[in-house]
Order: C-alpha cells, then sequence, then structure tokens
C-alpha cells in the first residue's frame, strides 16, 4: 500500500508542478478521444439507422392503378411468405396519402390541390433476414415485374448495402486518424513525463543509490501519466455527452423524426468506458516508456 | 569486508580510469581515497556503488562478487550503503526533515519508523531544531550535516563520500570529518574520497592514494 500512495501522491503533486506541460499533454489525449468519439458516435448511428431501415420494407411492389382483384391475388400469391419472405402488408393509395402527409405535412395542400391521389397501392415486403441471396430476390422481382397490374418493383437491400460499406469505410477513416493522433498524444505525454523525470533526476539518482524498489522509482511517472490519459479522456468523453445533447436538442430531434429513427443515441456506456481506459491505458504506457528510456 | 584483487576499469580508447587496483578493507575502517583529479578516486566509489562494473579483476563487498547481482540483488545491496555527494543533492522542494525521511519512504518503510529515525539522526548531527527548514536556508555545512544524516538513515554498514567536504571552508570541513569519525565510532565503514591533504593530516587515518587509475601508496 505503501509505495501506491506514495505512487498516487507524487504523480499527483508532479501534474501540479508541471501544469502547464501536464495541460498540453491532457488535450492532445482529449483531442485524440474527441475524433475517435466523433466517429464513433456518427458511424453507430448509422449502422442503427441502416438496421432500422433493413428491418423495415425491403421490397416494395407498387400496383398500377388499373390493377384488378385478380392481379392482386396473383401478386399476393407470389408473394406467400416461405424462406425468401418474412411478411407482407398491403398499403391502398388511401393509406398511402395518410402516411404521406404524415410524413411531408408541409406538402400536404400540394397533394390536395392535384384533386386526386397521385399514390399508387403498394405490398411492403420483409425478407427474412437470412435472405442472403441477390441472385433468388433478383429472381422474385423479375416475376413480379411480369406479374400483371405490378407498375414497379423496388429493391432496398443493394443502396442499404452500399450506405453500410460507406459507413465502414468513415469508421475506419475515423479509427486510422484516431491512431495517429493516439500516437502524437503519447508523444505528448512521454515527452511531459521525462520533462518531470529531468526536473527530479536528482531524487532519481538518490532513489536508485539507496536501493529504492522499481515500484518506487517507476511507478509515479507511470501513473502520472495514466491520471493525464484519464483526465483527457474522461474530459473528452463529458464534451462529447454535453455537445450531443445540446446538438440532439437543437437540430438532432428534429432530423431524427424525419428519418423515422426511434431517437439519436450516444455512445453506449461500454464504449464510453474503454474510451476513458483506452485513454488512460495509452498514457500509462507513454509513462512507462518515458521512465525506463530515460538517460 | 571489502576486497579488490586486480580491479581495472577501462574506458574507450584505451584509457584506464583504474589499473590493477588490489586493495582490503576491513569492517569498520575508515579509509581515505586520495589523489589528483582523474585518479581514480570517483571510479573506484561508483563501483563499490555498483553504479558501474570492472572490467578486469574482482571486487567483492561483504563476500558477495558486486559482477553477480542481479538488479534486484543491487538494490538490497544498495540498501546497505549511504552515499555522501559533494554537492550535498538536497531535494530544494522538500523540508530538512523531509529529505532525511525521503530514503526510508522510498524503501517503504512505515510512516511511524521513518519519523522516529528521521528524528534520531537529525537529532545525531545537531540539526533537530532546523528540521522544518528548505535546503536553501541552511548554510553549507548544515547542508552537508544534512546529506550526512540522509546517508545515515538506513544505518548502512558502509558509507561512501565523495569529496564532502569540497564545497566547504575548512572550519566546517574538520566539523564534518569529526562527525564522520563519530560515526566510524560506532563501528560504521567509512570511505571517504578527497584531495585535500590537510585535512587527512588532521584526521590521521589510513590513506589510499591513487594516481592515474593505480595504487601509488598504502596497499
Amino acid at each position: 500500500m505503501s509505495v501506491l500512495r506514495y505512487a498516487v501522491e507524487e504523480a499527483l503533486s508532479s501534474l501540479w508542478r508541471g501544469r502547464r506541460f501536464s495541460v498540453l499533454a491532457v488535450a492532445t489525449i482529449a483531442t485524440a478521444v474527441l475524433v475517435l468519439g466523433c466517429f464513433l458516435l456518427a458511424t453507430t448511428n448509422l449502422e442503427h439507422l441502416v438496421d432500422q431501415w433493413r428491418s423495415a420494407t425491403e421490397l416494395s411492389v407498387f400496383l398500377a392503378d388499373t390493377a384488378t382483384d385478380d392481379d392482386r391475388r396473383q401478386v399476393e400469391a407470389v408473394l406467400a411468405p416461405g424462406a425468401l419472405v418474412a411478411s407482407v402488408e398491403f398499403v391502398s393509395k388511401a393509406q398511402a396519402l395518410v402516411r404521406f402527409k404524415g410524413m411531408f405535412g408541409d406538402l400536404a395542400p400540394t397533394v390536395d390541390a392535384l384533386g386526386r391521389n397521385p399514390l399508387p397501392a403498394s405490398y411492403e415486403v420483409r425478407l427474412q433476414p437470412a435472405a442472403g441471396d441477390r441472385q433468388a430476390i433478383e429472381q422474385l422481382a423479375a416475376r413480379l415485374r411480369s406479374t400483371a397490374g405490378v407498375a414497379d418493383v423496388r429493391y432496398d437491400r443493394q443502396w442499404l448495402d452500399r450506405l453500410l460499406a460507406g459507413v465502414a469505410v468513415v469508421r475506419r477513416i475515423g479509427l486510422v486518424l484516431s491512431a495517429i493522433l493516439a500516437l502524437a498524444a503519447a508523444l505528448t505525454v512521454t515527452t511531459v513525463v521525462r520533462l518531470a523525470l529531468h526536473a527530479r533526476r536528482d531524487e532519481l539518482e538518490i532513489m536508485e543509490l539507496v536501493g529504492s524498489p522499481s515500484a518506487y522509482v517507476q511507478g509515479p511517472f507511470i501513473l502520472e501519466g495514466a491520471l493525464q490519459g484519464l483526465i483527457g479522456g474522461g474530459a473528452a468523453v463529458a464534451i462529447l455527452a454535453v455537445a450531443f445533447r445540446a446538438l440532439r436538442a437543437r437540430d438532432l430531434a428534429t432530423w431524427a423524426a424525419a428519418l423515422n429513427l426511434a431517437d439519436v443515441q450516444f455512445l453506449p456506456i461500454w464504449t464510453s468506458v474503454l474510451l476513458v481506459v483506452g485513454a488512460t491505458a495509452v498514457g500509462g504506457v507513454s509513462g512507462l516508456l518515458a521512465a525506463r528510456t530515460r538517460g | 569486508m571489502i576486497e579488490a584483487a586486480h580491479l581495472s576499469k577501462l574506458y574507450g580508447r584505451g584509457i584506464y580510469a583504474l589499473r590493477d587496483v588490489s586493495i582490503s578493507i576491513a569492517k569498520g575502517e575508515f579509509l581515505f581515497l586520495t589523489g589528483a583529479s582523474g585518479a581514480g578516486k570517483t571510479t573506484l566509489l561508483r563501483l563499490l556503488l555498483r553504479q558501474e562494473l570492472q572490467t578486469e579483476g574482482d571486487l567483492r563487498v561483504g563476500g558477495r562478487r558486486l559482477a553477480d547481482l542481479s538488479p534486484s540483488d543491487v538494490q538490497a545491496y544498495r540498501r546497505s550503503l549511504g552515499f555522501v555527494f559533494q554537492d550535498f543533492r538536497l531535494i530544494p522542494r522538500m523540508t530538512v526533515f523531509q529529505n532525511v525521511a525521503f530514503v526510508m519512504r522510498v524503501l517503504g518503510s512505515p510512516l511511524e519508523v521513518q519519523q522516529r529515525r528521521t528524528f534520531q539522526v537529525l537529532k545525531y548531527v545537531g540539526l533537530q531544531h532546523r528540521m522544518n527548514a528548505y535546503p536553501e536556508e541552511l548554510s553549507g555545512g548544515e547542508q552537508q550535516r544534512i546529506a550526512i544524516a540522509r546517508a545515515l538513515v538506513n544505518e548502512p554498514q558502509l558509507v561512501l563520500a565523495d569529496e564532502p567536504t569540497g564545497n566547504l571552508d575548512p572550519d566546517l570541513s574538520v566539523e564534518v570529518m569529526n562527525l564522520f569519525r563519530e560515526i566510524n565510532g560506532r563501528g560504521t565503514t567509512i570511505i571517504v574520497a578527497t584531495h585535500d591533504i590537510s585535512l587527512i593530516q588532521r584526521v590521521g587515518r589510513r590513506v589510499l592514494t591513487l594516481d592515474h587509475g593505480r595504487v601509488v601508496e598504502g596497499r
């Protein structure tokens, strides 16, 4: 316990004595975590959004206004739930209009001005989650297109897949950028801890000459780096949370409603904890490197 | 206690800091190491502190070959030593009491033991009344007495001092030497490196003179 107490006391006192440089180290760590946090926040929410879209209608079958009951029965026969189709929902012209007015209230007068309902009736088809065979889905779409009374068939999954691939690229860019920033932060912490080591070189020489255990010699510097990481990481997550709340209150809620997204979410708690723990670890390792490589 | 046999320390470009030094120092002895600058006094102290290793020969302290010590053995060995620098090396941000207690603190001694031993050694060097002062408030002689107290606080068997009076005037030098004599009187082995011949003559103990790394007098 005495070594831990010594390390904590010395690390805190060293942080305070070198506060001008410590602020620099904390700021670089906070920047790295903030950038990573922003990318994670954006990509997590985009993935959440795409997941919602994926679980919603994936195949839309629009009927011609001239479609008869026989035509509808034929379409329903093709869409019978099975290995490919999970469920089917019929949306009449009237229901489509109500939905449209609900989502785009500003355009309601324009539609009313037309004097007729321009929206087609449709079937919204949910595919089985495991229905990954694009060829089978294409075949189904082709069969539907050739069925009498069908005006158009829209298949959502292709562009959703493209969007997901885009999100993955954005996430990768974020990770690379954050890794570079984390490296810069680690170098800054190492330099700042080295300055602290230099300021205490006489103490360290005495410690080594009296046979002080390595934990006493290196411990305070490892802890000093770790504390810089903890403060930087914690501050970054806190800033991100505050900025997110402010933004959500102002703009995001409107977007979320427009996109039919239940709610734009902050990072899951374990991700936030992992960001802070990661920053602490980067700081601690940098402190250890500084202590081990001192001249 | 200390046995050196054919000890040599060779630095780059073929320069010997010590050459074929063979000496024996008994437990409880007081020895002066003297010689001109560059004679090898500090190198011998560094070998004894296990800060460096000899390039040839053998060095044993208390029967242990210093070259064979593992890093943790070196730490344990150094706990049996006390060291005094020429420039005192007191930590400016710490009080006198904290400077002396620092050694016990970084060795993990319980707080109560730290406080008791620190007070004892401060009393021993006659500076218990200055325990709350900072080093800059002390005279050179007082600072060196504090440095000696710090070397003694862990009750070492061997105290090494490198030019401990180098920064002091003659009166203070005698005062510091008297303190070393007292410590030696309690059975602690003392090795003092100095080039102050008049001081050595005043104290009158065994002298080992080095010249260009070789022992030229007092084997």
